[in-house]
């Protein structure tokens, strides 16, 4: 049985997937106030490291991580709303990869379980 | 809170407090420009202690070795000690041999080095007054075609080094410039790829040496460039332009100005920013330059990005202008 991160492409998948993601993360009147005048080659980076995360492949992060990189964003407002449509934009760019439902949703429970850190609760 | 060691003293740093931003509330006097970690002008060196990796970008591999890093974004977390870097280090004195205004505003300065200066067309070169004050200009030469360097100078109201430029300098002079830096240039392969160039006023300096340095090296795909300037007599190639147009089926010129009495083509009042996005319509496999003004570099790197370009096709060079002009 081969793991989540092989089963969806590994590296290559996170490097397709993350500006397909960027993407819809920027159209999204949502969530897009917080990336306003962000530096968009890092936020690139993030993502990649965010992605490889949740996909299940080789990450270092840690709790501590996701709650200093969010605090100044929970501070402006981010609540489960957001966390929400980035899990769904997350799902729509792997549905149009051509990744299959189960593994989609192993990898929104992934991200479901940063949620608390994230929001810094 | 960590601190650094100048001059034997001990100086410390506030939270998220730069070396360069400490040294100046000090009193020293420390050679800065941009403050934004482009010019290169803050280059210290340390020479005790660990240098934050962000401190050291865009330097070149054997200046990082040596613990060079620019002080405008150095917050170093553990004791460091640092010295000025010596006046020199990068410096190398060239002739004038062109001091020419192309409009109003804009003076074009042709450079011959004392020696050869290795840079790809797109880079800009930093430019000093004197030990102290410096201000980076982008190439508009490409090394392999021309035997000077060219850089086109806007007068900057109150700039303590354009105005000088412009007033005081002249043909035969001789000036200190600073090694070639930045990664905004042409790169072989793909030649069939489309290609955008877009910029305003002296952002046209850059893409004028990549479109030149494209072509020289033999760019099949179309070459779209985008002028915009506040009237036509800004602009300042406008000829140029048009001969290489005429002289490259692949090289396509545009004008966008904000305010003009009759236009002929391709002059148009249509904005820059709507005039880039109705040429690239799907710009997903193009490469793009964007350069000058950094509101039109980030929006529209922004809006090519969302349009389907990819970021790492995307390549810019936003003017940053120097605090006290």
């Amino acid at each position: 049985m081969s793991s989540l991160y092989e089963r969806i492409g590994g590296q290559a998948a996170v490097d397709k997937a993350v500006e397909i993601f960027y993407r819809k993360v920027l159209a999204d009147d949502r969530i897009n106030e917080f990336f306003d005048g962000v530096d968009m080659e890092q936020q690139i980076n993030k993502q990649k490291g965010f992605l490889t995360m949740v996909f299940g492949g080789p990450n270092n992060y840690t709790g501590k991580d996701m709650r200093e990189g969010h605090k100044h964003l929970v501070a402006r407002g981010l609540n489960d709303s957001h966390v929400d449509a980035v899990i769904e934009l997350l799902g729509a760019t792997l549905q149009e990869l051509g990744v299959v439902a189960e593994d989609i949703q192993a990898v929104a429970d992934i991200a479901n379980s940063v949620r608390d850190d994230v929001l810094n609760r | 809170m960590p601190h650094i060691i100048f001059d034997e003293q001990r100086i410390e740093l506030d939270e998220g407090q730069t070396v360069l931003s400490a040294l100046l509330d000090r009193g020293y006097d420390i050679p800065n420009s941009c403050r934004a970690g482009v010019c290169q002008t803050c280059l210290m060196q340390a020479v005790e202690g660990e240098v934050p990796e962000t401190a050291q970008t865009g330097l070149k591999d054997t200046l990082k070795t040596q613990g060079y890093f620019l002080a405008c974004s150095c917050e170093p977390q553990t004791p460091l000690r640092v010295v000025a870097s010596e006046a020199n280090i990068l410096r190398c004195p060239a002739t004038v041999i062109e001091h020419e205004l192309l409009c109003a505003d804009i003076l074009r300065l042709r450079l011959e080095p004392e020696q050869g200066v290795d840079y790809r067309a797109g880079q800009y070169i930093t430019l000093w007054k004197d030990d102290m004050i410096g201000r980076s200009y982008s190439l508009a030469s490409v090394a392999e075609l021309d035997e000077y360097l060219e850089l086109h100078i806007r007068r900057i109201p109150d700039g303590i080094v354009s105005n000088w430029l412009h007033d005081e300098i002249k043909t035969g002079d001789t000036l200190q410039i600073q090694a070639a830096t930045g990664n905004c240039f042409y790169i072989p392969g793909s030649a069939e790829q489309k290609m955008l160039l877009a910029g305003t006023g002296t952002g046209l300096a850059p893409l004028i040496g990549i479109a030149r340095d494209a072509l020289r090296q033999g760019h099949s795909g179309d070459i779209q460039l985008i002028h915009g300037t506040r009237q036509v007599d800004d602009l300042y190639l406008h000829q140029t332009l048009l001969d290489m147009a005429t002289q490259h089926a692949n090289f396509h010129y545009h004008a966008s100005v904000l305010q003009a009495d009759k236009l002929t083509a391709p002059i148009s009042t249509v904005p820059l920013e709507q005039r880039v996005m109705e040429l690239a319509t799907d710009p997903t496999d193009w490469r793009i330059y964007l350069c000058g003004d950094v509101d039109m570099v980030n929006t529209l790197k922004k809006k090519l990005f969302l349009a389907g370009a990819s970021i790492s096709n995307i390549y810019t060079d936003p003017f940053v202008s120097a605090p006290d002009a």
